[in-house]
């Protein structure tokens, strides 16, 4: 009984989410159709020109390696310097050894 | 029990024999991945990711005392310098513009095919190749430290 109570009750969570998503009469995040494009123009930038200017089919990894090159830097510094880290921490220590 | 550092920690006859066969295709798959990345979904993290899996694999089926006959420190260490290294050339290569200019892709000798083919999108095939074999050599060299200096008793 109990089980079926909490089954139940995800369920209706489920729909009130669902209800909620839904972009007809639910929640409205930020405007939709043609205002869409005067306030996210970044976005279509990067969906129009990212094929002639980068070269890529992925539009993802045009924007990670090209127009984010920076961060793609960054992300790879980062991943570095935690390896380097961990190992330097992790090996054997001068005390454990005596 | 203690047997620290080194327990026969490999697994048994199945999960070794399963493991031989599948590391090779894992391995293939990532490999895909990171030369696709800049056609298909995936690039030179998520690929370097699923080939440091296969070794991972390698390391959990087959045991420590295995994986540190097969695991050549000084060789990863290098190879991940050299990842990092080449992601940063290949990004100077375009210093006459700005930097990360794609100067391949407009006006380079090689890299520069039709869009949609292999050989194209300038230094992205190069800049993939290079993130994943830096994120292959780290993965794998961080899960291999954490294996071999615990301080755990087992």
């Amino acid at each position: 009984m109990k089980r079926t109570l909490a089954y139940l009750s995800l369920l209706f969570i489920l729909g009130v989410f669902l209800y909620i998503a839904n972009p007809n009469y639910g929640l409205v995040f930020g405007p939709g159709g043609k205002e869409w494009l005067s306030l996210r123009y970044t976005d279509n930038y990067y969906i129009t020109h990212g094929l002639k200017e980068v070269g890529g089919m992925n539009i993802v990894t045009d924007i990670v390696f090209d127009y984010r090159g920076y961060d793609t830097i960054g992300e790879a510094t980062v991943l570095f310097t935690a390896i380097a880290g961990a190992v330097a921490l992790l090996r054997p220590w001068r005390r454990d050894e005596s | 029990m203690t047997c620290r550092p080194k327990c026969g920690s490999d697994m048994g006859l199945i999960v070794k024999t399963s493991a031989r066969a599948i590391i090779p295709l894992i391995g293939i798959f990532g490999a895909y991945i990171v030369m696709h990345g800049h056609l298909t979904p995936g690039g030179g993290f998520q690929g370097g990711a699923t080939i440091a899996g296969a070794g991972i694999l390698f390391l959990v089926a087959f045991g420590l005392d295995e994986m540190e006959r097969n695991y050549n420190k000084s060789l990863y260490s290098a190879l991940e310098g050299i990842g990092g290294l080449a992601f940063l050339g290949v990004a100077m290569l375009g210093m006459g513009t700005a930097f990360f200019y794609n100067t391949l892709w407009h006006s380079g000798p090689f890299f520069n095919g039709k869009p949609g083919t292999l050989l194209s999108a300038g230094f992205l095939p190069i800049m993939n190749l290079a993130v994943g074999l830096k994120v292959f050599t780290g993965l794998v060299s961080a899960l291999t430290a954490i294996a071999m200096y615990r301080r755990w008793k087992s």
